[in-house]
């Protein structure tokens, strides 16, 4: 009996002895030491890193680093767009853009130089492979006027395409090998898998290795024409947000994507920088405006007693500091958001009068949303059981309906839920993106809300406006519309970017979360 | 006596044998009892893996939910030619009983199909995430199988005293501990508290990984010489092992326990004793070769579950391995994925069954004469 103890000792420091030998070993590195490798870590969505069908976090990420676009946000700033590859020049009436390539001698990762003919491909591809993101340049015509010019064309006024072209899904490809590995403009295109192993952008880095579930790593483009980045790599790595908090601590990674708010209170100066963003991403509530999917929610009434009685400062305490109020889906930073002191403020006697106009009588309402997404932190689950007991207070009765994410977005897109949480991440910094919200737009279809002519007649007006009074034409729009509670605006959250204190200094704006090529 | 009286029938009865000796050389001739049991119970691991396909394939399929929805983005999604061009891309358009058998006409020529999320071939992603979890389960099973068994018998020979309780209690954290919170506890203390183990994944972020032969780090590392790596991939799978094999040690020795329990009381037993037998030769071939049986049915099962892929763990520890592979196919609804991933699960453990069959069939010779 004594010898079975002892054995069983003996094997426990047998297999103690492995794992310390294996720990001394963990600290060498075969492939070279990590001092030019900057590790990032984020919760993977990536699809794909071919630009133009990618369309999620993870992949734009990516492409930002590896592509270069024909226009650029000045520092990052959502409300400037100037030069990229391109100078630009915008017709009188927003129906012509004319690009110019500039003599910066821009290079894609082969040598090659960018030129009118890659530029006209990529717009062209991205059109015509019908991906996520085709509907960018929806109607509008691409056309080589010489070695240095393209133009770009509308049949209706686009002013919107100055604030589309940064976007880092129409990135700018060698055409010349992509052409040769299977790309066209049409929907044959068979260059993403290429495009997901090579990439062929003139940015400051490329792709070394791809795949889409663990990592993806890119390595510095010699070819590049600005200046030479500091991180020669960088690892991007599928990582879950409570692993992130722990790496940044331990200087494992130097850049995490996903902290919440509480986890990034627990990045202390000697471990970290926090870069608190306004993020681009508008949290709210829908309402079914058709009686017989609505129940409820398609009085007026009720749906601003649902405003009403939203205790906001506790939603904002929720998403985390930095996190904004909203008095419209139109995030604050943008051209035509309404001002936040216009936001909707709680009150629970209106709310509770309203009710009883609308003549509901405590039945409860269905409400939908996405169990399994945190949108900046802010996990929807939570969002929605703290709506259900602010909304309680006011005597309002929401049956909460979870459900995974593609289960809830089809069931929405189906137009068939009478209440619940939406989230909508802008897709250029425009007001007219928030269009599709106002009767007549494909996300207000959703909710079978199919006319309003105060609002038309405001649309109508904004779409004409140039200037600063395009800027106030648009937010009376959507003050407007805020004023139907179709839609009530909750929150907008902040983008967190957690730093590690190896980084001394680096660029983090609305545009790049993360500028890795700048980071020192 | 017989003999005699068979003898005025002589002819009838050389007739008779020859008859039996044509019927003999014409009947296939008998099958060793051990082939046999093998070849029954691949028939039957061959029909339970169609029962998978179909399983798998009208499960997938009885979502209530439309894979389009969440391959669009909500602009595309608006669009009804991307709709209907994606539709007719990935086959959705067919009836389900075409998509059964394109389905299973595929499988035969070892296609899985291609993640409707991010394009590439499933079987090539699964041989890429496969060998991770291959590498955590053997490793975890290594850890599960050695302490489970030895804290289990020595649980046992020590009935009622501390050391069983103490063991007991033991046991009974492994089990019933949630696995999330332990992975997450004890990455933080033994990686960045006490910075005994290397952070998450399977090597170092800057650290490139061997040449593949196996999938397996350090299988490959070893085979390529790159001690190292092989080093660092050892690194990285220990805790992840640990933490993983705390739920099954946990099992084992409880089974196991109680297993040999059951034998130590037995006749043999306490006649093996009573012949003056030395204690380790009672307890190793006595005693335990006896309470063997169940155990490696337990074990058995416990292999592929962690074969099959643990999620959690893999989660926290950014284990890129089929448990990952599989909780982001759902939450995506990639058909093809989870179908294949299904499907590999389900072979797993047939097979996993199957040797553990056979095993039985070479331990106990009853199992295989029956």
């Amino acid at each position: 009996m004594r010898r079975l103890t002892r054995n069983f000792v003996a094997i426990c420091s047998t297999l103690a002895l492995t794992a310390g030998l294996a720990a001394c070993g963990s600290g060498s590195d075969e492939a070279g030491g990590a001092g030019d490798t900057i590790v990032a870590e984020t919760a993977f969505n990536l699809k794909t890193i071919d630009p133009h069908r990618q369309f999620e976090f993870t992949g734009s990420t990516i492409d930002s680093a590896i592509y270069q676009t024909a226009l650029e946000f000045e520092d990052g700033d959502l409300t400037k767009p100037t030069d990229g590859l391109c100078s630009f020049e915008m017709s009188e009436d927003s129906k012509e853009m004319t690009l110019t390539l500039k003599d910066e001698d821009a290079k894609f990762s082969n040598g090659d130089p960018v030129t009118a003919d890659d530029i006209v491909f990529s717009f062209e591809r991205l059109q015509g492979i019908k991906g996520n993101p085709s509907f960018f340049l929806d109607g509008v015509k691409v056309k080589k006027v010489d070695d240095k010019t393209v133009t770009l064309t509308s049949a209706e006024p686009n002013p919107a395409l100055p604030y589309i072209l940064p976007n880092s899904s129409i990135g700018i490809v060698n055409s010349k090998v992509v052409k040769e590995n299977e790309g066209t403009t049409d929907e044959k295109d068979g260059a993403e898998q290429f495009l997901n192993e090579n990439s062929q952008g003139s940015g400051p880095y490329k792709v070394e290795k791809y795949d889409a579930d663990s990592q993806v790593v890119l390595t510095a483009n010699e070819h590049y024409n600005g200046p030479e980045p500091k991180y020669k790599r960088v690892v991007l790595r599928n990582v879950s947000a409570e692993t992130q908090l722990t790496d940044i601590q331990s200087g494992q990674a130097q850049v995490a994507y996903d902290l919440n708010a509480d986890q990034a209170k627990q990045i202390d100066e000697s471990m970290g920088k926090i870069s608190s963003l306004p993020s681009t991403r508008s949290l709210y509530i829908f309402n079914n405006a058709d009686e017989k999917i609505g129940g409820p929610a398609a009085d007026p009434n009720f749906r601003k007693a649902v405003m009403a009685a939203i205790d906001y400062d506790k939603l904002i305490d929720l998403a985390g500091k930095g996190s904004q109020r909203m008095a419209s889906l139109v995030p604050n930073e943008f051209v035509g958001a309404v001002p936040k002191d216009e936001a909707p403020e709680r009150d629970l006697e209106k709310a509770k009068k309203l009710l009883k106009e609308a003549g509901y009588d405590g039945e409860k309402v269905p409400f939908h949303y996405s169990s399994d997404q945190a949108v900046n932190g802010v996990d929807l689950a939570q969002l929605a059981e703290t709506l259900q007991a602010q909304l309680k207070e006011a005597g309002i009765n929401l049956d909460l309906k979870p459900a995974p994410s593609s289960t809830q977005l089809d069931g929405f897109r189906s137009a068939k839920q009478p209440m619940g949480i939406g989230t909508w991440g802008a897709d250029f910094p425009d007001p007219t993106n928030y269009n599709v919200f106002i009767p007549g737009g494909d996300v207000a279809d959703r909710v079978n809300w199919s006319e309003d002519p105060k609002l038309k007649k405001l649309a109508d007006e904004a779409a004409k406006a140039k200037g600063d009074a395009r800027d106030a034409a648009y937010a009376k729009l959507f003050k407007a519309t805020t004023d139907t509670a179709v839609w009530i605006p909750l929150v907008q959250p902040v983008s967190t970017v957690a730093v590690g204190s190896s980084i001394e200094k680096f660029v983090s704006n609305a545009d790049i979360s993360f500028d890795f090529a700048k980071a020192e | 006596m017989a003999e005699a009286t068979t003898a005025p029938h002589d002819t009838d009865v050389a007739s008779a044998s020859g008859e039996a000796d044509a019927a003999q050389r014409v009947r296939p001739p008998k099958l060793h009892p051990l082939l046999r049991f093998i070849l029954i119970r691949i028939g039957i691991s061959l029909i339970l893996i169609w029962g998978v396909t179909v399983v798998t394939f009208l499960l997938t399929n009885l979502v209530p939910t439309d894979p389009v929805a969440a391959i669009l983005g909500d602009r595309a999604a608006a669009d009804p030619e991307i709709v209907a061009q994606t539709r007719e891309k990935l086959g959705l358009d067919q009836p389900l009983l075409v998509q059964y058998f394109t389905y299973l006409g595929n499988l035969l020529q070892g296609d899985l199909g291609v993640s409707n999320q991010t394009r590439t071939p499933v079987l090539a992603s699964i041989g890429q995430v496969f060998p991770a979890s291959i590498e955590l389960g053997i490793g975890a099973i290594l850890i599960s199988v050695i302490l489970g068994l030895l804290l289990g018998l020595l649980s046992a020979l020590k009935q009622n005293s501390l050391v069983d309780h103490a063991i007991r209690t033991l046991s009974l954290i492994g089990i019933s501990a949630p696995t999330f919170w332990i992975a997450t506890v004890a990455y933080f203390v033994f990686f960045f508290r006490l910075r005994v183990v290397p952070g998450a994944g399977r090597l170092d972020p800057w650290i490139t990984p061997p040449p593949k032969v196996t999938g397996l780090y350090t299988l490959d590392s070893l085979l390529a010489g790159q001690m190292a790596t092989f080093a660092n991939a050892l690194g990285h799978l220990i805790l992840p092992s640990c933490v993983l094999a705390l739920f099954t040690i946990g099992l084992l020795t409880r089974f196991s326990r109680s297993s040999v329990l059951d034998i130590i009381r037995l006749d043999y037993v306490t006649a093996a004793k009573a012949k003056g037998l030395p204690a380790r030769t009672v307890v190793f071939k006595y005693i335990f070769r006896g309470a063997l049986v169940p155990i490696i049915t337990v074990v058995g099962l416990a292999f592929g579950s962690l074969l099959s892929g643990a999620v959690l763990t893999e989660t926290v520890f950014a284990w890129n391995g089929l448990g990952q592979y599989a909780y982001r196919g759902a939450t995506t609804l990639d058909l093809p994925v989870i179908m294949g991933v299904g499907l590999v699960i389900g072979i797993v453990y047939i097979l996993v069954n199957f040797i553990v069959d056979l095993i039985y069939g070479f331990v106990d010779p009853r199992v295989r004469v029956r």
